[in-house]
């Protein structure tokens, strides 16, 4: 994009800021109460303060369990949600609780590719009509050049151009899926928010549009924030991961660091979960961390540490003071009274 | 069932950022079918459906050439063909060429031409308050389930309030009070008068009480619609809400909108009918079926033709709209296809 361009589009920049930075970001949710005069509204907390930097070109996953607040955070990031605490930062510029109008131009630059391919397309629109509705919202091309840029767009996600006439339910899965990127592409944002883009599809399919993602993400130098439980596709795709768990992230790094020396018993719990191959070559299966009980109500998390109802190194700190996410060894955060690299090896071979 | 594309080199194919060639050759080959042509395309093959929609054209065709059909046969429908009446009021003739459903007994219009006209005031109240409804209906559904909020709750609140009024009660009051309103008192009204606030004042009655029911389906469709992610993906992408509303919604309401259209016409022509039989509809001198049944109802034993033409007409139409409609339904819904 040019300078005229991005001065005429209305986005601001701080200079030397970060692409994308989430400051002690908060999303509480009312539930209605019983009570009369809404005397009982509980708050469910499902982010609680999440604090993530992005740099540009760069993908960061976001790992963690069912309700953890990782989909909340990437409607957070999209501004589909207005967060009830924190700043949200593109470029400096806090975008947390900008209304509609001011957002506009920002709305460009972050998109967003949704885990669902079936529900994600509007049924009544053409492939043409999904794909160009940013050009045509932002007036990015004129009117003559929409088509040509939309079969652009197909061409690039690896669709057959000529389809732009079809509609959704002519497409499998996986193709929706990419007519879902090409939207998100057409409005060349600098950051995509993937939330799961692959978890609905199966497996043969999953890996051909990671290979899409990743290629995209080496050709058009698009900052990723890509959500997933797949610890394999994860590692797979992203530079720096960041673990959450109930509304908080709990560590965040490098990948390498964080798959090999986690310092969290969460993240050390997580990575041992993961399917282990050697096993059917004859390795010994490694040493798997199981918790007990369940995850804490998002409504009402226990005091200090939220990991340590479940946590087999839990003290009585834990319970009165809240860690700080911090840096325990080599450019790894985390946030544990007692973090340290596991005791033995925990982590399943790389497949 | 549906053909689904090849996936064209899937595998490895070469990121590619330069401008594709389409190839004008097969611009054909490459057309999709909306679901609303699918769902028109299985109602053109549905038999009773083409049937019944060329029964009701037949009738909007009547309609709208009544006058030219009367000049056809030779007469009009105010006339009083006294000469063919006799002293007690009976009429002389039976059908004849001349009158070719025979005349009304006391005041010798002719049936034919009433018959005519009469499908008139049935198909522009039934068409008008239909639009009118339906308009109003979307609208309010659309704003109340997409806004939420107190918005959706007052509206939600009038919607129910409209739903709980006693509606015949209303039928028959609305409109007197507006005669009061309108022309003075009933001693020194006009006929022709009276006759168009009595149209429109059922107009306003029937419109008043019909949107609410479309309004509530349309709203919960919409509450369900908007969780669908292709809203959030419009509202990623910074789509200003009106075109949401209207170009992303709106497009997946059509089935519903067009079922609901085409069921309420044909029950607003037979309330049309019934509350004008009732004395409470359209009055003298508008020729209407309603007010034809009330006046034959006495003469049956000696006349019954004068009975039988209204009500053929009102039961061949209404029949033919509620197959049509209940086809119209099928195809939108394929899963309720008997």
């Amino acid at each position: 994009m040019t300078d005229a361009t991005a001065a005429k589009s209305g986005v601001r920049k701080v200079e030397g800021a970060p692409l994308l930075e989430l400051d002690d970001v908060k999303m509480h949710f009312r539930i209605k109460g019983d009570g009369i005069l809404a005397l009982g509204n509980k708050w469910v907390q499902a982010v609680d303060g999440v604090s993530l930097t992005l740099q540009p070109g760069e993908t960061l996953g976001l790992v963690g369990e069912s309700g953890c607040g990782k989909s909340t955070t990437a409607r957070l990031i999209t501004r589909l949600l207005e967060p009830t605490g924190g700043q949200i930062r593109f470029q400096g510029v806090d975008i947390a609780h900008m209304n509609e109008r001011q957002l506009r131009p920002y709305r460009r630059e972050i998109q967003l590719i949704f885990q669902d391919p079936y529900s994600s397309l509007n049924p009544r629109h053409t492939v043409g009509t999904i794909v160009g509705t940013a050009l045509r919202t932002h007036d990015m091309v004129p009117k003559s050049g929409e088509l040509k840029r939309v079969q652009e767009l197909l061409e690039m996600v690896g669709l057959n151009p000529e389809h732009y006439n079809r509609y959704p339910h002519e497409f499998s899965g996986g193709q929706r899926q990419r007519i879902g990127i090409a939207r998100a592409l057409a409005a060349r944002p600098k950051v995509i928010v993937a939330d799961e883009p692959v978890s609905a599809l199966d497996v043969s399919i999953q890996a051909q549009v990671m290979n899409l993602l990743e290629n995209l993400r080496k050709e058009l130098g698009i900052a990723f924030v890509f959500i997933a439980h797949d610890l394999g596709v994860v590692r797979h795709f992203c530079d720096r991961v960041a673990v959450m768990y109930l509304g908080r992230v709990v560590e965040e790094g490098p990948r390498d660091e964080l798959y090999e020396k986690p310092n969290h018993p969460y993240t050390q719990a997580l990575l041992s979960a993961v399917p282990d191959i050697g096993v059917v070559r004859g390795v010994p299966p490694k040493n798997r961390i199981r918790l007990v009980g369940d995850v804490p109500s998002p409504v009402d998390p226990p005091s200090g540490c939220r990991f340590r109802t479940r946590c087999w190194k839990a003290e009585e700190i834990c319970a009165t003071q809240d860690p700080a996410l911090l840096e325990h060894t080599e450019k790894l955060h985390t946030a544990c009274h007692f973090a340290a690299p596991p005791t033995e090896s925990i982590v399943a071979e790389t497949v | 069932m549906e053909p689904l594309i090849d996936d064209p080199a899937l595998t490895g194919k070469p990121l590619s950022s330069e401008p594709a060639t389409p190839s004008k050759t097969s611009p054909n080959t490459a057309k999709g079918k909306s679901p609303t042509r699918i769902a028109l395309s299985r109602l053109r093959r549905d038999k009773v459906a083409m049937v019944s929609l060329g029964v009701f054209l037949l009738f909007v065709f009547i309609a709208i050439f009544a006058p030219l059909l009367a000049k056809l046969e030779g007469q009009d429908p105010t006339t009083l063909n006294i000469d063919l009446i006799d002293r007690n009021g009976y009429p002389l003739i039976g059908i004849t060429g001349d009158h070719w459903f025979g005349i009304e007994p006391r005041l010798g219009r002719d049936l034919f031409a009433r018959w005519v006209y009469g499908a008139r005031p049935s198909l522009i109240v039934a068409g008008l308050v239909t639009v009118i409804t339906t308009i109003v209906g979307v609208t309010v559904g659309l704003i109340a389930g997409f806004a939420g909020g107190w918005v959706d709750r007052v509206l939600s609140w009038i919607i129910d309030f409209i739903l709980s009024l006693p509606y015949l009660l209303f039928a028959i009051a609305v409109p007197a009070v507006l005669l009061t309103i309108f022309v003075g008192t009933a001693e020194n009204a006009d006929a022709q008068q009276v006759a168009q606030v009595r149209f429109f004042s059922l107009i306003l009655v029937l419109s008043i009480f019909g949107w609410a029911s479309l309004a509530r389906l349309i709203r919960g469709e919409v509450l369900s619609l908007r969780e669908r992610e292709f809203v959030q993906a419009a509202r990623v992408l910074g789509v200003p809400t009106h075109k949401v509303l209207f170009k992303e919604l709106l497009p997946n309401l059509v089935g519903p909108i067009i079922v609901s259209a085409s069921i309420a016409l044909p029950t607003y022509v037979v309330t049309e009918a019934g509350l004008t039989f009732l004395g409470v509809g359209l009055v003298e001198p508008t020729p209407s079926w309603g007010l034809t049944i009330s006046t034959a109802v006495t003469f049956y034993r000696a006349h019954p033709i004068f009975l039988w033409v209204p009500v053929i007409g009102i039961t061949i139409l209404v029949l033919a709209l509620s197959l049509l409609g209940d086809a119209i339904r099928d195809a939108f819904d394929p899963r309720t296809r008997r």
